[in-house]
């Protein structure tokens, strides 16, 4: 079951590259209209000192790491 | 600005209120860029964490970034832990309803200590101290519809070592809608506990080595983001991992049970494997509404020891008078168990080749719920954000794999956590 739902959570993320390679946005987003996508606030990860402490304290408790980014010095913790 | 329609057709006419738009939008970034010069940015951070009766985390964090005008930035980090506490030996409960002997632990801080028996019922638990010092730093560098990022990092604490780098290139396609990331990592690591290595799967006594014992990372990842709307943006990620060399825990332990009544008659060290390979699928989207924003986040792991996990983070930006905000967050995270995970073993039992209690490696779950809120104080430089969360985490209390009087006790009481951190940030 678990492997059942794992496997559709991958197909799902695998169609989502996929779309996201197509093309799949109706329109374009202009130049000019790029104000809000501008802001400091519209990014991933807003608060990359947050997203660190998170990382750590996480990868300190949990069994998993990965995401966006392969930087990260190692620890003696887990 | 105002364009006369005159005589020209309406095709023409929107051709140049599309250049005029196009003029002004290229040249403001020009103008900003002529009248900067470099600047420089200091983030401060402290992290406060407590588990209930366990570790306690204290956590000083500097950061230093030049930004040029160029669009380059350089950025070094300092960060500081000092660990207190106690965490689980990895042991179960002793089971036996008597005033026993002290117990010795060597503790994962490297001391040998004793103290009294805990009750019967209750998770043996070993106290700690440590300190880990952490450097890390890293250049990114624009190249047109390029952009690259190196970085390195170093830490330290009593019996272990990091010391790693890392390369970043991204790509912009389709006029900046749609952003290609590709990287790669690698770290060194040394692990030396205290008083040596011990044999895996032994009842301790001779370590097997006293040399240091590589760990080394490799990482690799692939991205792609893309603007789906003027609001919405999306991005979907996957990285690989393969780490090989010493992998176990030095210092956690596995007890051997009776198998009539459960007791804890003695304890073997654990092992794990020599290599793990770990990947995970990232999909990221953060959408823009009239002021607030909403992150979501989705993750999907697994690696060749049989741990899958799903991660689910969802924030929630309210933009509050004066360029403060307040931002509720909330993740979810569920694990199985690693294929060699064992509560205890069970005397007369084979021994297997691998064997691990630690939780981390079993089935759990992770629930966390916070807010930050970022501020900037009137009359006064910089922004402040200071966020507080509680973090649960919840295992397997009780286990199939346990027997006797183990089966009575709760080996997995829920972990209550506690986290604050406050930030300061200034550019000048």
């Amino acid at each position: 079951m678990r492997r059942t739902a794992g496997r559709l959570a991958c197909a799902a993320l695998l169609l989502g590259l996929l779309a996201l390679s197509a093309g799949c946005a109706a329109n374009a987003v202009k130049p000019w209209d790029r104000d809000l996508l501008a802001e400091p606030q519209m990014r991933y990860a807003p608060n990359p000192m947050l997203n660190a402490v998170d990382d750590h304290v996480y990868f300190s408790k949990e069994g998993s790491t990965g995401g966006m980014d392969v930087d990260g010095g190692g620890c003696g913790c887990n | 600005m105002q364009l006369a329609t005159g005589g020209l057709s309406p095709s023409v006419l929107g051709r140049l209120r599309a250049a005029a738009c196009v003029l002004l939008a290229s040249g403001a970034p020009a103008i900003a860029h002529a009248d900067a010069g470099a600047t420089t940015k200091v983030d401060a951070s402290l992290l406060v964490y407590g588990e209930q009766n366990r570790a306690k985390v204290t956590e000083p964090t500097a950061r230093l970034t030049r930004l040029f005008p160029d669009g380059q930035t350089l950025s070094a980090q300092l960060g500081i832990d000092v660990i207190t506490g106690a965490s689980p030996t990895g042991a179960l409960p002793s089971g036996v309803d008597s005033v026993g002997p002290p117990q010795t632990y060597t503790t994962p801080s490297g001391n040998v200590v004793t103290v009294p028996p805990p009750p019967p019922d209750r998770i043996p638990l070993s106290p700690f101290k440590d300190t880990r010092v952490a450097l890390d730093g890293s250049w990114f560098r624009p190249l047109g519809l390029l952009t690259s990022t190196i970085g390195g990092n170093f830490s330290r604490e009593k019996d272990y070592q990091s010391l790693g780098g890392n390369a970043k290139v991204s790509l912009d396609l389709m006029h900046r809608l749609t952003t290609l990331t590709l990287g790669a990592g690698l770290n060194h690591d040394s692990v030396f506990p205290v008083g040596g290595t011990p044999v895996g799967l032994s009842a301790g006594g001779l370590p097997l080595s006293r040399a240091h014992d590589p760990k080394q990372v490799v990482s690799g990842m692939a991205g792609l983001s893309r603007i789906l709307t003027r609001r919405w943006m999306m991005a979907v990620s996957g990285t690989r991992m393969r780490e090989q060399g010493y992998l176990t825990e030095p210092y956690k332990v596995l007890s051997i049970l009776d198998p009539a009544t459960g007791h804890s008659v003695g304890q073997l060290t654990e092992k794990r494997p020599s290599t793990r390979n770990r990947t995970d699928v990232l999909g990221s989207s953060v959408y823009h509404l009239t002021r607030d924003l909403v992150y979501v986040s989705y993750r999907y792991y697994w690696d060749d020891w049989s741990v899958r996990s799903h991660t689910l983070d969802l924030k929630y930006r309210h933009a509050l008078p004066g360029e403060a905000y307040l931002e509720p967050h909330v993740r979810f995270y569920s694990q199985t168990a690693a294929s060699f995970f064992r509560s205890g073993l069970v005397q007369g039992d084979p021994i297997p080749e691998y064997a691990t209690s630690d939780d981390r490696l079993g089935s759990l779950r992770t629930g966390t719920i916070g807010a930050t809120v970022g501020f900037r104080v009137p009359e006064y430089p910089g922004e402040w954000t200071v966020r507080a969360e509680y973090i649960g985490q919840f295992g397997n209390r009780h286990p199939g794999d346990v027997v006797g009087v183990q089966r009575q006790y709760d080996l997995f009481p829920t972990l209550n956590i506690g986290t604050l951190v406050v930030g300061y940030s200034i550019t000048f």
